[in-house]
């Protein structure tokens, strides 16, 4: 996942790199997301995640589009 | 292959990462946990099969325990007092998340090749700065979640 400073340039290195432009997040969205995705990633109890538990953290990150569908 | 000890090993490379900014050996991992090298090799490749983290190719050395990168990338973040890579622009983010701290992140716009630097405090993004006031920085995910694991590195 790369940085970008505006939609443009987005644009111009899918182009480049005759790629099709994925799903495009802001960085306060990512934020919010990298929150609910890392916050217990140094807690001993953590094991993983089930499908189910990704789909969760999707949806409440508000990520409901079919970029982020999981096959269960 | 025990599971207690499998999620025991996941937790130190873990937990190394975050205090040194780099991954345990395997050797020393084995001296940790008082186990043979070859065991834990074997409880290395366990964990990179379940995602847990990721190995270089064909070594044992670890490379990616998301959000923590083993090897400098243009993604960097400084926090309690010292100096991560992260994997990627979310991973960049994923770091002050995961150690619940305030951090000082620098990294590369790809294809304008500008240095952006933000700040985490209290939870919340702050002094960040995009190519003009009426765009916000923005991180792109080349591939549907189905697909991040094909190819990691590419992700």
């Amino acid at each position: 996942m790369l940085l970008f400073q505006s939609e443009e340039w987005i644009d111009k290195w899918c182009q480049r790199n005759n790629l099709e432009r994925g799903e495009v997040l802001t960085i306060h969205q990512v934020w919010e997301l990298s929150k609910l995705w890392y916050q217990d990633r140094l807690s001993v109890d953590y094991h993983g995640r089930s499908i189910e538990q990704v789909a969760e953290i999707f949806k409440q990150a508000g990520l409901r589009s079919d970029f982020w569908y999981i096959q269960r | 292959m025990n599971d207690t000890l499998l999620w025991q090993i996941r937790y130190f490379v873990y937990s190394h990462f975050a205090d040194t900014t780099h991954p345990p050996p395997v050797d020393g991992t084995a001296r940790h946990f008082n186990i043979s090298t070859e065991e834990a090799s074997d409880y290395y490749k366990e964990l990179h099969n379940r995602h847990a983290f990721f190995l270089e190719p064909e070594t044992l050395t670890v490379r990616m325990a998301n959000p923590f990168s083993g090897i400098p990338t243009d993604f960097k973040v400084h926090a309690n007092g010292k100096t991560y890579f992260a994997n990627c622009a979310w991973d960049m983010l994923g770091i002050p998340a995961a150690l619940h701290s305030d951090a000082v992140i620098e990294a590369a716009c790809i294809e304008s090749n500008d240095t952006v630097q933000l700040e985490i405090n209290n939870g919340q993004i702050t002094n960040y700065r995009a190519a003009s006031p009426r765009d916000d920085l923005l991180i792109h995910f080349p591939l549907p979640f189905a697909h991040w694991y094909d190819d990691l590195t590419f992700t």
